[in-house]
Formats: C-alpha cells, sequence, structure tokens
C-alpha cells in the first residue's frame, strides 16, 4: 500500500512538473529532435573560442610574361568600313560596292593579306558584343572569299564594343562603331 | 485520470514514471537550445531588424575596427544601429544590461586592442535580454591586417546572431583600365585594398573564380589573339590554357574543379565548349548557326545557363550539362545577356535591355522575374557567395565602376573610386 502511494504521489508530481496534456503524448521524441538539432549555433554560443590568428595569402603581383610582337605593319584607311544593324550580322545591301572594291583590290594585289575587324556600338553587353563583333568579321569574310579571295589571306578579330570611332551617346553615332574594319597587313621587316 | 491509474497495474505505472520523466528530460534539452537561440532569422520574411550598439574598442586603431564592423554589419540590413551619442555605457565600464535597455539595444559589441609584437584584439558580445556574454574571443594578426581583422571580428558577431557564415572576409575580381590596355584587379567586397595584379592585355573580360577561391580564369586579347588564362593564387603564376583563331570566353568553373565552359568561335561560330585543364581535352556543347555565349554553371553542376542568339534576339537559355535539353528562361525584353547563377540555386542574374541596360534575376524555370536597378546602364551582376548581395558594374555617376547591392536591390553603392574606369566584377566563393 504504502508502495502505491509513492508511485501515486510521484506520477501526480510528474504529471504536474510536466504538465503533459495526453495530447503531447502522442508526440515521439525522436521527431521532436531534429527541429533542434540543426541549429549549428546551440553549441557555438556556449563555447568561447579563444583565439584566432588573422592571416592572409599574400597577394604577389603576377607580371604578364607574353610580350606584344606585333608580326605586321598595319595600313588603315585603305578600305571604306561597312556597317550594320543593331544586333545584326548580315552584310546589308549598301555594304555590298565597299565589299566589291574590297574584294577587286584583293584580286589585283595577290600577296596582300587583310585584317577584318568586328566592332559593336556600346549599347549591347561586353561578351555579347564580342560574339557579335566576331560574327560581324565573319560575314564581311564570307563575302569577300565569295568574290574569289582565298580565305587565307584573310585574318579576323572581334573587338567587340571596345573601340569606338565615335563617342557620343547619339543614334549617328551608334551606327558609326557598327562597323567592320578592313586593315591591310604587312609583314614586319618587309 | 489518477483513478483510473490506481486501477492498472504495477507495470503500466511504472511506464508512466518513466514517460513522464523522458518528458521531462526532454522539455530540459528545449531550454538549452532556447539558451543558443538565433537572434534574427535572416531567412524569415518578417525578421525584425536587430538593435546593436558597437562601442568603440579601446585602444591603438579602436575606432577604425569599430567603425569597420558598424559598416559591414549596416550593409547587411538585418541590424538597427543605435547612435553612440545614446550610449549610457561608457566603453571602459563592464556590461551591464540595465545600460542598455533603456534605450532598446539588443546586443552590444565591446573590445579592446593590445599593440605589441602582435596586435592582439579583445572582442566580447552581449545579449541585453539575457544580461550574458555570448561570445568572447581574442584574435592576434600584424598590423597591416587591421581590415581583414576587422572583418573577421564581424563574421563571428554575425555568426553568433543569425547562425549563418558572413561573407566580409570575401573579395571581388574585377577588370579597371591601366596605362595601354586593361588589367585585372582584386579588391575587398567593402571597395578597399584595391590590388592591381599585373596581368594585362589589350582587351581583358569579366575574371570567374574556381568554387575553392584559388583559381581566377579570364579571357584577354594579346597580340590579336583571343586567349584564355589561368591565374593560380597557390603558386602565383600566369597560364595560357586556351587559344585558337577566332574570339574565345570563359565561361565558368564546373564543380570539379578542373574542367571550365568556354565559348569559343574556333569552328565558325560562337559554341560552348567543355575543357579540362588537366588534359586539355575540349568537349562540344552546343552547335547552332548563331551566337552561344556566357555559360553559367549551376551550384550543382548539372546545368548550364547561357546566352544565345537562336530565336533572332539575344535570351537567356538553361540546358543539361551535357547540352540536352536546351529551354528557354527569358521571354520579356528583346536582349537578355550575361547569365549568373546564385550559389544557392535559386535565381539566376542577368543584364537586360529595356532601353538602357537593367539587372534582373529570374527563377532557373523562367517564373518570378524581378527587376533591380532603373539608373544609368547596369551590366555584369553576380551574387555573393551566400546569396544576399549582388555585384555589378553601373555607368550611373558618369564613368563605369564597379557596385554592390543587396539582393532585393537596397543599398545600391559605388565601391570603386570615381575616376577608375571598372567593369566586370566577381564575387569570390569564400
Amino acid at each position: 500500500m504504502k508502495k502505491i502511494s509513492v508511485v501515486i504521489i510521484l506520477l501526480a508530481f510528474g504529471l504536474i512538473l510536466a504538465g503533459c496534456p495526453p495530447r503531447k503524448i502522442v508526440q515521439p521524441e525522436p521527431q521532436q529532435q531534429p527541429i533542434v538539432a540543426p541549429q549549428e549555433t546551440r553549441e557555438k554560443a556556449a563555447e568561447v573560442k579563444p583565439e584566432e590568428r588573422i592571416t592572409e595569402q599574400q597577394i604577389a603581383k603576377v607580371e604578364t610574361k607574353e610580350v606584344e610582337t606585333p608580326k605586321y605593319i598595319e595600313e588603315r584607311g585603305v578600305f571604306e568600313d561597312i556597317h550594320f544593324d543593331f544586333d545584326k550580322y548580315d552584310i546589308r545591301p549598301d555594304a555590298k560596292p565597299a565589299l566589291q572594291t574590297t574584294a577587286s583590290w584583293l584580286l589585283k594585289n595577290t600577296s596582300a593579306k587583310i585584317l577584318i575587324e568586328g566592332h559593336c556600338d556600346e549599347r549591347g553587353t561586353n561578351e555579347y558584343n564580342l560574339a557579335l563583333g566576331d560574327r560581324r568579321a565573319k560575314a564581311a569574310r564570307d563575302y569577300l572569299t565569295a568574290l574569289g579571295v582565298t580565305s587565307g589571306r584573310i585574318e579576323m578579330i572581334s573587338y567587340g564594343e571596345e573601340r569606338p570611332l565615335c563617342k557620343e551617346q547619339t543614334e549617328d553615332c551608334w551606327a558609326k562603331n557598327r562597323r567592320a574594319h578592313f586593315v591591310v597587313l604587312k609583314e614586319a621587316g618587309k | 485520470m489518477i483513478e483510473k491509474s490506481k486501477v492498472k497495474s504495477q507495470k503500466s505505472k511504472v511506464f508512466i514514471i518513466f514517460f513522464c520523466f523522458s518528458l521531462f528530460t526532454f522539455h530540459f534539452s528545449l531550454f538549452t537550445s532556447l539558451e543558443a537561440k538565433v537572434y534574427i532569422d535572416i531567412n524569415s520574411p518578417a525578421f525584425k531588424k536587430l538593435p546593436i550598439a558597437i562601442q568603440e574598442f579601446s585602444g591603438i586603431s579602436g575606432k577604425e575596427i569599430s567603425d569597420i564592423i558598424h559598416g559591414d554589419l549596416e550593409f547587411t540590413g538585418l541590424f538597427a544601429h543605435i547612435d553612440r551619442a545614446a550610449y549610457i555605457e561608457n566603453p571602459s565600464q563592464p556590461f551591464n544590461p540595465r545600460n542598455w535597455t533603456p534605450i532598446g539595444v539588443e546586443a552590444v559589441v565591446k573590445g579592446s586592442i593590445k599593440d605589441g609584437k602582435d596586435f592582439t584584439v579583445t572582442v566580447s558580445l552581449y545579449d541585453v535580454f539575457e544580461g550574458k556574454e555570448i561570445l568572447k574571443k581574442e584574435y592576434k594578426t600584424e598590423k597591416e591586417l587591421i581590415r581583414p581583422l576587422s572583418h573577421a571580428i564581424a563574421n563571428d558577431i554575425y555568426k553568433a546572431l543569425t547562425g549563418e557564415t558572413g561573407i566580409f572576409r570575401s573579395r571581388i575580381a574585377f577588370v579597371a583600365e591601366d596605362e595601354g590596355g586593361k588589367g585585372i584587379y582584386i579588391m575587398d567586397w567593402d571597395g578597399n585594398r584595391i590590388t592591381k595584379m599585373g596581368l594585362k592585355g589589350n582587351l581583358v573580360l569579366s575574371p570567374r573564380w574556381s568554387r575553392d577561391g584559388t583559381k581566377l580564369i579570364y579571357s584577354a586579347e594579346r597580340n590579336r589573339q583571343w586567349g584564355i588564362y589561368l591565374l593560380d593564387f597557390i603558386n602565383m603564376t600566369e597560364r595560357k590554357v586556351f587559344s585558337s583563331k577566332g574570339t574565345n570566353m570563359v565561361g565558368d568553373f564546373l564543380p570539379e574543379g578542373n574542367d571550365f565552359i568556354l565559348s569559343s568561335s574556333k569552328d565558325g561560330t560562337p559554341d560552348l565548349y567543355i575543357m579540362n585543364l588537366k588534359n586539355n581535352k575540349i568537349i562540344k556543347l552546343t552547335s547552332s548557326y548563331g551566337i552561344e555565349v556566357s555559360p553559367t554553371v549551376s551550384p550543382d553542376g548539372k546545368y548550364i545557363a547561357f546566352v544565345s542568339d537562336r530565336g533572332g534576339s539575344p535570351q537567356i537559355y538553361v540546358m543539361r550539362r551535357d547540352g540536352s535539353d536546351v529551354r528557354r528562361i527569358t521571354f520579356e525584353g528583346s536582349y537578355n545577356t550575361s547569365p549568373s547563377w546564385s550559389l544557392n540555386g535559386d535565381r539566376i542574374i542577368f543584364a537586360g535591355r529595356r532601353g538602357t541596360n537593367q539587372i534582373f534575376t529570374v527563377k532557373p524555370d523562367g517564373t518570378g522575374l524581378t527587376q533591380l536597378t532603373t539608373h544609368g546602364n547596369n551590366e555584369d551582376p553576380s551574387f555573393s557567395p551566400d546569396g544576399r548581395y549582388i555585384t555589378f558594374s553601373s555607368d550611373r555617376d558618369g564613368v563605369k565602376g564597379i557596385y554592390i547591392m543587396r539582393v532585393n536591390g537596397e543599398s545600391q553603392k559605388r565601391i570603386t573610386p570615381k575616376n577608375l574606369r571598372a567593369f566586370g566584377p566577381r564575387w569570390s566563393p569564400n
């Protein structure tokens, strides 16, 4: 009997302390645990990291080793630029006469090499404009090869929006910058 | 209930006792977890700014250090700063919660500096409500490293209060104009300690970090050729990893670290390729008649977002890493370029042309388009490692420079000097 009353007292005590409503009983303990567990901060706050040495990797200067060694002497202004529409790389009808002049010059001067530079206006974004300039140079090259110039005589480079002819922010200026520019390459030392 | 228990067997009583006891321990364990509370739940949309007081540290450079910590925490937008003029407690007095409750402060930072052979800073962070110290730490360093030291302290305070890792020691790599060309630069995320790397080209494009932050890969035009170069921070060397006729542009690293994606027009039109840095093998991913540029890899390495004009105008597309399953994700506007994936993968940030170039974010499935900027031309966006901030370039103040903002577009500010023409920023992953 004594035993039983002790049990009852303990039980009552437990119920009061825990205040356990029957609903809680169905909540198994392991399911509650994960809610608390992911909080990394739990141990962090208690744990006192006494000391840390702050270091940093020294960033040394790395000089570019490649040096600019021009293979060619560039001759500009021999040919007329051709122009493109915004975000386009197809050859416009008004560009065809200039391309024909360039092609016939190349067909006469058979040892000459040229460089076609593809350019864009500033309105686009850097990387896309470089791809666009690449396509413009290639469109001009394809036109010249269709007229009989061998592709081995034509070099290409895209400068994207990086080398504008005209620096104002006007439609006129942008139209001038959307161009393919032709440069005659003469081998250095000749 | 007790009535019923009485009639139950002894065995079940023992069980009930045991059960209540276990509940008791469970309650107790809840109690301990409360002790290490998260002061600001930064992922909750309805979080409340935490009022914090950062006292001027005592000792040499004390003001500088406490101001840097203040600046770091301020930019997060998660803290309400209580002005130093309102402080009742003097920096030399011991922490007493009663000095802070009346002015509404909930967290207090105190620190002191000892200047000797080593520069030693002791920092304490207090919880006003509980009236106790929740962080105490000593930092040692050389005097030249005051800024990284202060950022390290800010990171620890941020971690203690939010449970998340701070980005205050991260850096931004970018391109700026040098004498006669362009070069790679690195600076702290707050625009301090701008370092010129000495790496040049006639043209240099936005660099990309490897996921471990030990390498940078970038494209440069030298000698009339577009090459791809790798800068290794471990041995501080530059190496040319790829060049060919045509336009070659990075790209992004895959998570493995030895593979990266590039756009090359070596076979005709600009297409995307994966290249391995160990064996120099190249795999072609796309082959369309048009332009394919600016690839960015999802955090899990399974998807690639990129720009293509296959639909008639430049738009953002997503495909699997092997080049399959291509789908377009931008439909508004006729010019959307420069995508960059957030490191948790939930958003892609890009530049869209709406009269001028503006920064937008979109979910990888093409929903949830959000515009973040409105003034000037804004380009080259990328996320901070925790995805909470964005760096980009803008010409809104005249000369193009580097800016940062919060992910919701708040607190836009220029971090590079007004006279330095700079663009192509990329936030370091750590």
